[in-house]
């Protein structure tokens, strides 16, 4: 065998590259933006370059098989982990009641180079939701109702905080990030009446400002939105937020003019009608897609359960001490059974 | 002073009975046993471990009141993590401690370390804590669990590594002169820092499952994942260290208590020095 191969397979490189990554994997402590994923990268790299030549060329490795096993894991897991980084896509969504998902509606998209997914294919329409607060307005269990097209039905499926929806591999996780949508009629005077909604902020994170803008098409004016919230909340008793038990004025500002509109009221505005149609509500996923998961667990699953089985050979290998053989009538060779074999330098355990 | 509550007489006793399990190690050991045999000084050792099974058993009913009175397990608020921790760390040490008698006196060193919690878990106010949405997922039972066993394992390894330390002083050679060569036990710490190493590692997998459910993502660096991570790098590199160079024992110990100083901040100081996620606060 090559030297430098041997080199490579060197178990004191192995000590530079854990020491390096140790290193990679402090400074990456919470993901703060100025530090490179070299830092993890390259360390990961020489490690994995090592580990490669280490199971080739040493039989200290090569010729036992759990902690073969262990350590071929450990490296599969390094690679897995590089195609998920290269392949995933983490992205944020919020949703309206009643609107059926499209991928443009994703927002703050981060996703590998790699990534081909098929985002077209999903398909679900939101419903209503409830989540429950304990007394404090400490957020407790989220209840998403989703409708997902099955032979030529809609299924409904309950998703929330730790129950996510998969669709396609993608995964749809609930957030803290959900509140409240009027919708709305625009007539203009000239063009073709819309139908929309506006979202106002994450409630009840921001209970005090449910505030937003919109310039209606064919108009050059903003219209400022401000709702008038009745959810039932109280801050001292546990509350369920439900969009279904709750009612907002929406007060509507536009060039010194300012109106409350009850839902189904309308007002004239300088450049057409605004009818505030409803109130319902929006909700904000968390979507991730990572199509190495599944393996990601079983490969390391396996990797542990070969250094179980290395570990057991061991411990048949050398007999723990029992009560048999006390320490102050044995000498220790023989508590310790046989010597084992040994590699060069080092101990084994 | 506020109003006790119902877990506190509880906990009070059970800390009561490791502290004298820790009183009778102590004397077990001492130098005045020094010419007993080792029959005699096995006596002693029955009462150890009587009142370590004692003290968790008063535990256990100190945190069966308190799952009663705020209506979740011990998860979330340092009082809770500390107390399950004094629970799990006396149950597994227990029973090592009955299974593997060569490792007994080493139990001068385990005591006094779980005292260190002991003492901090009084500090704190048993406040009611909230029990996040995320926490009802099951992956956290063996998520804790696993890591529960994996601490105790290197608690125990710290024992052994106290003797190798200690017994480069007379007292140490005196106390643990009952106990086999440093040699063997600088083999049995690093057959339960592997063992460590099993457990460590399944707790990483089932940790990482409960994120990717929980947060929506496996792993993110966050104070926790990082530190624990490397707590288990550390766990490597001890580990590797021994397979290339001719470890001296007390080396060996130092390098076991520094694993475990590590794994002790990542249970105990990491979360409560971030804000970030993992907390429970989400
Ligand atoms: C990445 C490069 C790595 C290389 C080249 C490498 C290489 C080796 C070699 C050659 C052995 C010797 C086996 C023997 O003599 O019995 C070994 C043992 C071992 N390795 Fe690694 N390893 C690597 C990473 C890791 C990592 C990250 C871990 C994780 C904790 C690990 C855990 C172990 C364990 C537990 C043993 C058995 C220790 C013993 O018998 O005392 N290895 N490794």
């Amino acid at each position: 065998m090559f030297s430098w191969f041997r080199l490579l397979a060197s178990l004191k490189l192995t000590l530079v590259g854990m020491v390096l990554l140790g290193g990679g994997a402090a400074l990456s402590y919470n993901n703060p933006v100025d530090v490179s994923v070299w830092v993890l990268v390259l360390p990961l790299s020489l490690l994995a370059v090592n580990l490669t030549a280490a199971i080739i060329t040493n039989p200290r490795i090569n010729r036992q098989i759990g902690l073969l096993v262990f350590h071929v894991c450990l490296l599969a897991t390094v690679l897995l982990a590089g195609v998920g980084r290269m392949t995933h896509l983490d992205a944020h969504l919020e949703i309206t009641n009643g609107q059926g998902f499209t991928p443009d509606l994703l927002l703050d998209v981060r996703k590998g180079p790699w990534h081909t997914g098929s985002l077209k294919k999903v398909a679900f329409v939101q419903g209503d939701f409830t989540v429950d607060y304990s007394a404090g307005l400490k957020r407790n269990l989220t209840h998403s109702m989703v409708y997902l097209p099955e032979n030529g039905r809609m299924r409904e499926q309950d998703v929330g905080d730790d129950r996510p929806l998969v669709l396609e591999r993608y995964r749809f996780y609930t957030t803290h990030n959900k509140g409240f949508s009027p919708v709305l009629t625009w007539v203009p005077d000239q063009g073709a009446t819309v139908t929309g909604r506006i979202n106002m902020p994450s409630y009840p994170l921001f209970d005090y400002k449910q505030s937003n803008q919109w310039t209606p098409p064919g108009s050059r004016q903003e219209i400022k939105f401000w709702l008038q919230l009745n959810t039932g909340l109280s801050v001292g008793d546990a509350w369920v937020l439900d969009a279904r038990n709750s009612s907002g004025v929406l007060v509507v500002t536009i060039d010194g003019l300012r109106v409350e509109l009850e839902k189904g009221e309308s007002v004239r505005l300088p450049d057409g009608q605004l009818r505030y149609d409803d109130l319902t509500s929006w909700m904000g996923y968390r979507v991730f897609y990572d199509p190495t998961l599944q393996w990601l667990f079983w490969v390391t699953i396996a990797g542990v359960l070969g250094l179980m089985h290395f570990f057991w050979k061991k411990l048949n290998l050398v007999p723990w001490m029992d009560e048999a053989t006390s320490a102050s009538v044995l000498p220790a060779e023989k508590l310790a059974g046989a010597p084992e074999k040994q590699g060069s330098k080092g101990q084994a355990v | 002073m506020n109003d006790m509550v119902a877990e506190q007489p509880w906990l009070w006793a059970g800390l009561g009975a490791y502290f004298v399990a820790t009183l009778l190690a102590m004397w077990g050991v001492s130098p005045r046993h020094s010419g007993d045999d080792a029959e005699t000084s096995h006596r002693h050792q029955r009462w150890v471990l009587a009142f370590i099974v004692l003290g968790v058993l008063l535990l256990t009913v100190a945190i069966g009141a308190r799952w009663v009175r705020i209506g979740h397990g011990p998860w979330i608020n340092l009082f809770e993590l500390l107390m399950s921790q004094m629970w799990s760390l006396g149950l597994v040490f227990a029973a090592l401690y009955w299974r593997l008698p060569g490792l007994r006196p080493s139990a001068v060193v385990v005591l006094p370390v779980m005292w260190v919690l002991g003492s901090w878990v009084l500090t704190l106010e048993p406040a009611v804590s909230h029990f996040p949405a995320t926490y009802y997922n099951v992956w956290k039972w063996s998520h804790v669990g696993l890591g529960k066993i994996f601490l105790a394992l290197l608690l125990t390894g710290v024992g052994l590594a106290g003797v190798l330390i200690l017994r480069r002083t007379q007292r140490g050679q005196v106390w643990f002169r009952a106990m086999p060569s440093d040699a063997v036990i600088d083999k049995l710490a690093w057959r339960l820092m592997m063992l460590a190493l099993v457990f460590d590692s399944f707790m990483l997998i089932a940790g990482a499952v409960w994120a990717q459910d929980a947060w929506g993502r496996y792993w993110a660096w966050d104070s926790l994942e990082t530190s624990a991570f490397l707590t288990w790098l550390f766990l490597a590199i001890g580990l590797h260290v021994r397979l290339s160079y001719k470890v001296p024992p007390w080396v060996s110990g130092t390098i076991i208590i520094g694993i475990f100083a590590m794994a002790f901040s990542t249970y105990f100081g990491t979360p409560y020095l971030s804000p970030s996620a993992h907390k429970g606060v989400v």
